[in-house]
């Protein structure tokens, strides 16, 4: 009789995303992955069909928390300066709290899996579907200028995803030490907020 | 809904590919009490994954004998 060990479940995760982050997904197996947790072979494909659905059920796991943090407390009907601080804020508390989790999923956006993972997640849709009535709402309230979907997206969180590549490496231009504070994030909050208010 | 743990069983196989029109394919397609199955040809093992709730492993592996291919059952 097998038991679901969550422990166990939860060791092949966390493994899981530490390989892949270190050596991508060529050099990653289920053979290395079940080494490294002790576990048997067999063991892992209990759960996991192949290397690709492993891959795949992570990447959903972690998109599913991202999305559940980005709209944490935040409202599509806040006012438009106010929610995209929002937005700032739950992203920046996601990826300082779960940064390999964030390297992991960088590696799978750019691989033929992330829109395999987007299609699984149902949660999805109604996170694209709150993004969405946000923006409309800033356009409507006249609180935000109407510009092309990605260029809007680059200008109202480029700044901070600049700023928090810079907080993962841990230094700046030149090798700079840096750590990210909330001032200096409303510093470069409130110059992207006059760039998107008509 | 999620699969019942105890009707997935796990071979070491030496299936390094199969042609989509193979008999072997067919066989464990069309088979009544096979709910799903998969071989991860990219693992040195060459894992089937076969979820049955009726089968034997034993069965499984006399059927993948017959058709040519070794299989051991991983525990």
């Amino acid at each position: 009789m097998r038991i679901r060990d969550i422990d166990k479940e939860k060791l092949v995760i966390t493994t899981a995303i530490d390989q892949i982050v270190r050596d991508g997904f060529q050099g990653f197996s289920m053979n290395k992955l079940a080494k490294a947790c002790s576990i048997s072979v067999g063991t892992l494909y209990i759960y996991y069909k192949d290397k690709d659905d492993l891959i795949q059920k992570i990447g959903a796991i972690i998109a599913l928390k991202f999305f559940t943090g980005t709209v944490k407390d935040f409202s599509p009907k806040m006012s438009f300066e106010d929610g995209l601080w929002k937005q700032w804020e739950n992203r920046a508390a996601f990826t300082m709290k779960y940064p390999k989790e964030v390297a992991f999923f960088e590696i799978v956006k750019h691989s033929p899996h992330s829109e395999i993972i987007l299609e699984s997640i149902k949660e999805f849709a109604d996170f694209r579907k709150i993004m969405t009535e946000f923006i409309d709402n800033g356009h409507r309230n006249k609180q935000l200028v109407p510009m092309t979907f990605e260029a809007f997206w680059s200008v109202a969180y480029g700044p901070l995803y600049t700023l928090l590549n810079l907080h993962t490496e841990g230094k700046s231009m030149g090798g700079k030490p840096f750590t990210l504070t909330k001032e200096i994030m409303k510093e470069a909050f409130s110059r992207t907020i006059k760039a998107l208010k008509p | 809904m999620e699969t019942d743990l105890n009707s997935i069983y796990v071979f070491k196989t030496n299936i390094t590919n199969i042609d989509p029109a193979c008999e072997m394919r067919k066989t464990l397609d069309e088979h009544q009490e096979i709910e799903q199955w998969s071989i991860d040809h990219e693992d040195v093992d060459c894992v089937l994954r076969v979820v049955s709730n009726v089968l034997k492993p034993e069965t499984i592996i006399g059927m993948i004998n017959k058709f040519g291919h070794e299989c051991q059952e991983l525990n």
